[in-house]
């Protein structure tokens, strides 16, 4: 009896072993499935995200990067109200030139995940005493130049208390879960099918996605928060969209930006 | 004896005449027996469940709505086909929601 007890504790402990959140682990296999699919991409094109696949699109995207972007005036209003609303005041946004990479962490004390947008919200809020809208406009426009002030860095999001292995988990099982009408989950587009075209579109790799966010897309003909980009994408496959910063778009943010982690952060943020 | 058997009776007839009066097209089961309503009240149990699992589909509230519309118009079999269509979408957003607890990557 006692040797079948022990052997049965000693199964659980090496099951949840197994399934213990190894972040490191799964970046590595989710890089690898990208290099096994593009063996000819190097893993640092992916911070342009599409443009590293199509070499098409890579020179449109280039000839725009030569003239003045779209989303110039963007980001340069964006400072202005940086300026104007004393965003500099706010404890987040003090050092801009760590600010972004400090995002997205996982909060002990609200036991939450912070985004670059839920403190540029929060910031603004206790600056102004108003409300800001979270999908575009002037949080797209600020969360625009503090990311800039970061181009050139890396992501490097932690994972490491139990709180925040337990967001990754709800965010990493959301990224794979099918939904909506078209029975479809963001890596059947942007994993699996990354590069192959849907419709006249060439989908885009999932690493690599959150390198150049906020991004101005033709579509939207202006900037947009990578919430507004998960709410539209969930739409397309007939689902319903969450709201941006809902708990299950920020936990989801957390995996998806630790899967491209050692990416560098870029300016270019100009999307078709 | 006699008494109470003839009561009985008197209940039940009382009772005849007053259905045969009601007509067939009275609800008596209170709208359960409808198929419309039943319908919609599956729909709307389901659509309620997927909504608290963030797993609703895009498009069956509204649905829900037209085919409420249709039947207020008087449109039943259009009302009754899309009350359908609803609950079949809310059946397969609560299968993606049992599925989803083992979501996980391919490779």
């Amino acid at each position: 009896m006692k040797k079948l007890l022990t052997a049965v504790v000693s199964l659980g402990f090496i099951a949840g072993t197994a399934s213990a959140t190894d972040v490191e682990a799964d970046r590595k296999a989710f890089v690898g499935f990208f290099n096994s699919i593009q063996p000819n991409v190097e893993f640092a094109d992916y911070t342009n995200g599409v443009y590293a696949y199509d070499e098409g699109s890579r020179e449109q995207f280039e000839e725009i990067l030569d003239g003045i972007p779209p989303y110039e005036s963007d980001v340069e209003k964006g400072e202005e109200e940086f300026e104007k609303f004393g965003m500099g005041n706010c404890a987040a946004f003090k050092d801009l030139s760590t600010a972004r990479v400090n995002y997205p962490y996982y909060d002990e004390e609200r036991k939450q995940v912070q985004t670059l947008e839920s403190a540029i919200k929060e910031c603004y809020q206790a600056q102004t005493g108003k409300k800001l809208a979270t999908k575009k406009g002037r949080i797209a426009r600020l969360s625009a130049y503090i990311s800039d002030q970061a181009a050139g860095q890396k992501i490097n999001v932690k994972v490491e208390s139990e709180g925040a292995k337990a967001a990754y988990e709800r965010g990493k099982k959301f990224f794979y879960a099918k939904r909506g009408q078209f029975n479809m989950s963001c890596a059947d587009c942007h994993v699996y099918n990354a590069g192959k075209k849907a419709r006249a579109d060439i989908l885009s790799p999932a690493l690599g996605h959150t390198t150049h966010v906020p991004m101005y897309r033709v579509k939207w003909s202006g900037l947009g928060t990578l919430h507004r980009r998960y709410g539209g994408c969930l739409k397309n496959m007939r689902a319903k969209p969450l709201a941006a910063l809902s708990e299950e778009f920020r936990d989801m943010e957390l995996f998806h930006q630790a899967m491209s982690n050692g990416l560098e952060i870029t300016a270019d943020r100009y999307r078709k | 004896m006699k008494k109470v058997l003839l009561t009985t009776l008197a209940v039940f007839s009382l009772s005849a005449t007053a259905a045969d009066f009601l007509g067939s097209s009275h609800n008596w089961n209170n709208g359960s027996s409808d198929p419309f309503k039943t319908t919609v009240a599956s729909a709307e149990k389901g659509l309620k469940a997927n909504l608290s699992a963030s797993m609703a589909w895009r498009d069956t509230a509204k649905m829900i709505s037209e085919a409420k519309k249709l039947q207020a118009s008087g449109k039943t079999d259009a009302a009754l086909a899309l009350a359908k269509k609803a609950h079949t979408q809310t059946v397969n957003a609560a299968a993606q929601t049992a599925a989803a607890a083992t979501a996980g990557p391919r490779f």
